[in-house]
C-alpha cells in the first residue's frame, strides 16, 4: 500500500526525515512510534500528498507521489486524521453537518451517504447527537467523529496522527475497537501514530522511529521478543532500601517506579541469577510478577534511559494545603463541578482522574482562583478562593492545559520573563533561574528558542516557569498529555523530586494511568461528582474484593477474544496486546475461560493473575457508576 | 464535481460564520460601525472654528467689523477677551483657534484717514486648517477695506455706492459648484467611505477565513482531498462575497439617508462595479491568506495594506494628480482608485455603465489577476 525508498525532508536546517525506506502492506494496521519531534507527522503529511518530500521515492496505492499532480490521484483513496483532538472538524457545525460536509467533500453520493453516516453514528454511539454542535461534544466524542468524518468515503488507507492523545482510557478503548473492526471488515490500510505503547501493542507491525530515522520495524510481538530483558514487576516495601540493593548488586538495569511498584528489565541471561537473590539476599517485598518486555521497553531502550534515581514519596505532612468544601461551578444550566469536596495536605501528590468532560480542569481553575465558583467554598494554603485571588496567586504554580510559553524566546528568556512577571529581580532571579535549569536539565537548550523544542522539553520549561517563585502547591493539568514515554517519566522523576526535596503539595490530572500510581492519593471524577478518593492501592484493593483478580491472557487476536468472552458475559477489555478479564482464582481461568477460547478457535499462548492496575479501576468505576 | 464543490464549501463557510458571535459581529457589525464613525469624524471641511476677540477699541467700526466674524458659517465666536493672558491662555487651551486683537486707536486712525492694524494669532498646529483661517480672515478684512474705500469715494463723487461699485470692479466672478452645488463634505466622503469600507472588509473576512483553517488544521481536509483548489479558493470567497453585498446595501442606504448624499447614476452600473470590486477585495485576502499563517499577521497585514492605499492612495483625502510620481503610480496600481472614480462618478456625477467603461474594465481586470495570483500560489501539497 505504501513504499518509501530513501526519503529526505528538512525544514530549514532541521532535519525531520533522513533516509526512511518503510513498506507497509495493504490490510494492515501500521503504527508509528517514537519521541517527540522523531519525524512522525513529517512521514504522514508526505504519505498523504500534502507535504513534498526533499528527495526520495514514495509510492502510495501504486501511485508514484512527486508532484501536486500525482499527489492528487491518491487522495480519493485516503482519509487524513491530523494531529490535535477535533482540530480538523468544525466547532459550530453539528455532529451531521459535519459529516455531510466530509461526505460532500468526498463526493460520496447522497444515498450512500445518508446509508453510512447512519451505519457510523450507531457504531460510535453518537446517534442521539447527531444535531449536538461539535464544539459541545466530549473530548472522546470529537475524536470518534473525526475518524469517521475521516472514513466517510471508506479509503482503502486512512492516516491517523496520534487520534487518541488527550482522551480518556474508556475513549481509547472503544476507538481502537472502532479501528480494528473498520479495518478487519473492510480490508482497509491504517497508518497511525501514538505516544501510549499499550496501544501500540495492538498494532500488526510498528515502526520505531527516532531523529527522522526508523530504527526498527516489524510486529510488536517480534520487536519485543527480540529484546534481551524480561520484566519484572516487584512490590516492595521500602523503595529505598531496594534502590541501594539494587545500585550494589544490578547497577545496569532499566528500572523506574510507578508508586509501590518497581518496574525492572531482567536481562534474560540473568533471571535466574535473579531470581536466586530475591530468595535470599533481596530487601523485603509483597509479591513479584514476570511479563515479556513490552513496546514501552522497547522505546526506552532506544532512548537510552537508564538507571532513573527512584525517590522514595515521603508520606505527606499533616497540615492541609487546599480545603475545598461543596464546590460547584455551572455554566449556564450545564453544571460542570457538583458539589466536589477535597482534600490536599502539605508534600501530597493528589491525582486527578476522569472521562473528558468530567470536571477536572473547571475543579483545577476555580481552585487556583482563576474561575469564580458559583456555590462551595474553598481555602488554598490558607486563603480564601474568593476575591483575593492575588494572594492565592502567588502561594500556588499553575501549568494550564495548554501551556503558553513564548515560542520566539529561548529557554532563558522565557524563564526571565516568567521569574519577573511573579517579581523576581537581581540575584534571586538568577539564582532561581539556574536552579530550574539545572533542575529541568534543560541547560543544554537555554540559547534555543522555546518554538524549536520538542514537546517533552517544552513541557519541562513551562513545569520550571510554573516554579520560579517557589510555590508551595502546584496544580498540573494534563501535563503529560501527547509526550512520549521517555519524556512523562522525565517529568514524574521531576515532581516526585520537588515532593520529596521542597514538600509541594500537588494536583495533578492525568489520562495516563499508570501515572496515577505515582499518587499518594488518586481522585475521581465523573459528570461533575466526586466518585473516589483514596490511595491507588485502596482502590485496587477495592476492586480486588468487588470484582475478583485480574487475569491477563496473551493471545493473538485480542479483539475478537474480547468479542468471545464479553458475549459470554465475561467482563473482559483488551489491555496492550492481551485480554484482561476479572476471575475469582485461577480455577474460573482454567475451568471456563481457556476452553471458551479453545472453543472458538483462539489460542491462549499464556496467562497469568496480576493484581488489579489503575486502568481496570478506571474502568470498573466510570464504567460501574453509568 | 467542482460546482458541488465550490457549494459545500460556501456552505460550511456561511454556517460557521453565522454561528460564531465574534464572527458575525466582525462581518456586518464593524463595516456599519466604520461608516458612522470615521463619515463623522472625518469631516474635513472648516467650519465654526472657535475664534475670540479682543476688542481694545471697542467703537461702533471695530464692533463692524468684528460683527463680520460673528456672522460666517465657518466661525462660531466663542467669547470676547481682555488681556494677552487670556488670549494666550485660551490658544494654549485650545478654546479657541485664532485670535483678533483691534488696538485701542483703531478707530481714531481710521477716523483720521490713516491705516490701522489688526491683528490675527492663529494656531499653527493643523497647518491645513491654519490656512484656511488665515484665508477666511483675510477675505473678510478685504471686503472690509473694499467697503471703506466705496463710501470714501461715494461722499467724495457724490454717486451712489452701487454705481461706483460698477466702475471700480467691473470683472465680477460667479461662482457654480457642479456635482455637489453645497460643497457638502458628506456627499463626497460618504460614497467615498464605501469605497474604502468596501475594500477593508471583504479583504479582512476572505483572510481571516482561511487562515483560521490553517491554523486550525483542518486546512489538511481540503489538501488531503480531490478537491481542486480553484473550488476551495471560490468556495471561501463566496460566502464573504455575499456578505459583502449585503453590508454594500446597508453602507449605501447610510450614504443616502444618514449621510444625505444624492445619487444620480445608474443603479446597474454601481451594483455591478461593486460586486467586481468586492471579488477583487476578497481575492486580496485570499492572497495574503495563502502567504501568512496566523490569523493575528493576516488581520494586520490585511488592515494596514487596505486602509493606507484606500485612504492615501485612492484620491480620497488628496487629488492623485497633486501627488509625487511615486505615490502616482502606487495609487493607479491599486483598485481603490478606480473603484473611487466609479462611486463619485454614480453618486454626484450620475454616470452610467458607459462612462465607467474604463475602471470597470480594470477593476474586471484586478479581480481576474488576484484570483489568478491566489490560485497560483495556494498549494495542496507545501514544501513545509
Amino acid at each position: 500500500m505504501i513504499r518509501l525508498e530513501g526519503v529526505h525532508k528538512r525544514y530549514g536546517r532541521t532535519v525531520a526525515l533522513e533516509d526512511v525506506s518503510l513498506e507497509v502492506p495493504r490490510g494492515q494496521l501500521f503504527g508509528l512510534i517514537g519521541p517527540d519531534g522523531a519525524g512522525k507527522s513529517t512521514l504522514m503529511h508526505i504519505v498523504a500528498g500534502v507535504l513534498a518530500q526533499d528527495a526520495g521515492t514514495v509510492v502510495v496505492n501504486g501511485v508514484h507521489v512527486d508532484s501536486e499532480r500525482s499527489a492528487e490521484r491518491i487522495k480519493s483513496s485516503l482519509g487524513l486524521m491530523p494531529q490535535g483532538l477535533g482540530l480538523n472538524l468544525y466547532p459550530t457545525l453539528s455532529v451531521e453537518e459535519n459529516l455531510d460536509f466530509f461526505a460532500g467533500l468526498r463526493n460520496v453520493p447522497k444515498a450512500v451517504a445518508r446509508q453510512r453516516k447512519t451505519q457510523l453514528l450507531q457504531m460510535t454511539g453518537l446517534t442521539p447527537f447527531r444535531d449536538r454542535a461539535m464544539q459541545h461534544l466530549s473530548g472522546g466524542m470529537q475524536q470518534k467523529l473525526g475518524l469517521i468524518c475521516a472514513l466517510i468515503h471508506e479509503p482503502e488507507l486512512v492516516i491517523l496522527d496520534e487520534p487518541t492523545t488527550g482522551v480518556d482510557p474508556l475513549s481509547r478503548r472503544s476507538f481502537w475497537r472502532l479501528l480494528a473492526q473498520l479495518v478487519e471488515e473492510r480490508g482497509m490500510t491504517a497508518l497511525v501514530s501514538t505516544a501510549y505503547m499499550d496501544e501500540a501493542a495492538l498494532f500488526d507491525q510498528v515502526a520505531l522511529m527516532q531523529r527522522g530515522r526508523v530504527l526498527s520495524v516489524g510486529a510488536p510481538q517480534a520487536l519485543t521478543d527480540r529484546l534481551p530483558f524480561e520484566q519484572a514487576i516487584i512490590r516492595v516495601r521500602n523503595p529505598e532500601s531496594w534502590q541501594t540493593a539494587l545500585a550494589e548488586h544490578w547497577p545496569d538495569w532499566t528500572r523506574w517506579f510507578e508508586g509501590h511498584h518497581l518496574h525492572l528489565q531482567v536481562p534474560k541471561a540473568q533471571r535466574a541469577a535473579f531470581e536466586a537473590w530475591i530468595k535470599s539476599d533481596a530487601p523485603s517485598m509483597e509479591g513479584i510478577w514476570w511479563q515479556p518486555a513490552d513496546l514501552e521497553g522497547l522505546f526506552l531502550q532506544a532512548q537510552q534511559v537508564h538507571k532513573e534515581t527512584v525517590i522514595d514519596l515521603p508520606p505527606p505532612r499533616a497540615e492541609r494545603a487546599i480545603v475545598a468544601e461543596n464546590l460547584t461551578r455551572r455554566f449556564g444550566r450545564f453544571t460542570a463541578v457538583d458539589e466536589v469536596s477535597l482534600d490536599v495536605h502539605a508534600g501530597e501528590i493528589v491525582g486527578l482522574l476522569g472521562a473528558n468532560g468530567a470536571g477536572k480542569s473547571t475543579l483545577m481553575r476555580m481552585l487556583t482562583g482563576l474561575l469564580p465558583p458559583t456555590s462551595g467554598t474553598a481555602e488554598v494554603a490558607g486563603v480564601s478562593i474568593r476575591g483575593n485571588s492575588l494572594a492565592v496567586r502567588r502561594r500556588i504554580g499553575y501549568m494550564a492545559q495548554r501551556f503558553s510559553l513564548y515560542e520566539e524566546l529561548t529557554v532563558r528568556e522565557n524563564l526571565r520573563l516568567f521569574g519577573r512577571i511573579y517579581g523576581l529581580w537581581g540575584g534571586r532571579l538568577r539564582e532561581r533561574l539556574d536552579w530550574a535549569l539545572n533542575w529541568s536539565g534543560l541547560d543544554s537548550v537555554a540559547d534555543s528558542r522555546a518554538g524549536a523544542l520538542p514537546l517533552g522539553q517544552r513541557q519541562r520549561l513551562a513545569l520550571s516557569a510554573a516554579l520560579l517563585h517557589g510555590p508551595s502547591i502546584l496544580f498540573l493539568d494534563e501535563p503529560t498529555s501527547g509526550v512520549d514515554p521517555a519524556g512523562r517519566r522525565h517529568f514524574w522523576s521531576l515532581l516526585r523530586q520537588l515532593c520529596h526535596d521542597e514538600g509541594v503539595a500537588m494536583l495533578v490530572s492525568t489520562h495516563a494511568m499508570n501515572e496515577a500510581e505515582n499518587c499518594h492519593r488518586v481522585v475521581m471524577m465523573r459528570q461533575g461528582h466526586k466518585i473516589a478518593d483514596a490511595p491507588p492501592d485502596v482502590l485496587k484493593q477495592q476492586l480486588r474484593e468487588r470484582r475478583g483478580e485480574l487475569a491477563t491472557l496473551q493471545v493473538d487476536r485480542p479483539w475478537q477474544a474480547e468479542r468471545v468472552l464479553l458475549d459470554a458475559g465475561l467482563d473482559a477489555f483488551v489491555q496492550g496486546r492481551q485480554v484482561a478479564l476479572f476471575v475469582h482464582g485461577e480455577a474460573e481461568v482454567s475451568g471456563r475461560v481457556l476452553p471458551l477460547l479453545r472453543q472458538e478457535g483462539l489460542e491462549v499462548r499464556g496467562w497469568q493473575l496480576m493484581p488489579p492496575t489503575m486502568e481496570a479501576v478506571f474502568v470498573s468505576l466510570i464504567e460501574g457508576v453509568a | 464535481m467542482m460546482l458541488r464543490h465550490v457549494w459545500i464549501i460556501a456552505l460550511k463557510e456561511w454556517r460557521e460564520i453565522v454561528r460564531d458571535p465574534i464572527y458575525l459581529a466582525l462581518a456586518f457589525l464593524i463595516p456599519a460601525a466604520m461608516m458612522f464613525v470615521l463619515g463623522n469624524g472625518l469631516m474635513l471641511e472648516v467650519r465654526h472654528m472657535p475664534y475670540g476677540v479682543w476688542d481694545m477699541d471697542n467703537s461702533a467700526q471695530s464692533r463692524d467689523l468684528t460683527e463680520r466674524f460673528r456672522h460666517s458659517r465657518y466661525f462660531h465666536h466663542a467669547g470676547a477677551l481682555h488681556g494677552y493672558r487670556q488670549v494666550e491662555k485660551a490658544l494654549r487651551r485650545g478654546d479657541i483657534r485664532f485670535a483678533l486683537i483691534i488696538p485701542p486707536d483703531f478707530s481714531e486712525r481710521l477716523a483720521r484717514g490713516r491705516t490701522a492694524t489688526i491683528q490675527t494669532l492663529i494656531d499653527g498646529q493643523f497647518t491645513y486648517h491654519a490656512r484656511v483661517a488665515k484665508g477666511y480672515v483675510s477675505a473678510i478684512v478685504a471686503y472690509y477695506n473694499l467697503e471703506q474705500a466705496l463710501r470714501w469715494a461715494a461722499v467724495k463723487e457724490g454717486r451712489s455706492p452701487q454705481a461706483l461699485e460698477r466702475l471700480m470692479m467691473p470683472v465680477r466672478l460667479e461662482v457654480r459648484y457642479l456635482y455637489n452645488q453645497a460643497l457638502r463634505s458628506e456627499w463626497s466622503m460618504a460614497p467615498g467611505l464605501v469605497m474604502l469600507i468596501m475594500l477593508v472588509s471583504p479583504t479582512l473576512l476572505t483572510a481571516l477565513g482561511v487562515v483560521r483553517e490553517k491554523e486550525r488544521g483542518s486546512i489538511f481536509n481540503i489538501q488531503a482531498s480531490t478537491v481542486s483548489r480553484a473550488a476551495f479558493l471560490l468556495g471561501k470567497l463566496l460566502p464573504y462575497v455575499l456578505i459583502s453585498l449585503l453590508n454594500l446595501v446597508v453602507l449605501t442606504l447610510l450614504a443616502l439617508g444618514y449621510f444625505g448624499a444624492p445619487f444620480k447614476g445608474s443603479v446597474v452600473a454601481y451594483a455591478l462595479a461593486s460586486f467586481i470590486y468586492i471579488f477583487a477585495a476578497g481575492a486580496i485576502g485570499l492572497l495574503v491568506s495563502v502567504l501568512v499563517r496566523s490569523q493575528a499577521a493576516a488581520a494586520l497585514i490585511t488592515l494596514l495594506g487596505t486602509m493606507i492605499p484606500g485612504f492615501m492612495f485612492s484620491g480620497l483625502m488628496m487629488p492623485i494628480s497633486s501627488m509625487s510620481p511615486e505615490a502616482q503610480v502606487e495609487a493607479h496600481v491599486f483598485p481603490a482608485m478606480h473603484f473611487l472614480e466609479v462611486v463619485w462618478g454614480v453618486y454626484l456625477k450620475g454616470y452610467g455603465l458607459a462612462e465607467l467603461i474604463r475602471p470597470v474594465g480594470l477593476l474586471v481586470l484586478y479581480a481576474l489577476v488576484l484570483m489568478g495570483l491566489a490560485w497560483f500560489t495556494f498549494h495542496k501539497r507545501v514544501k513545509r
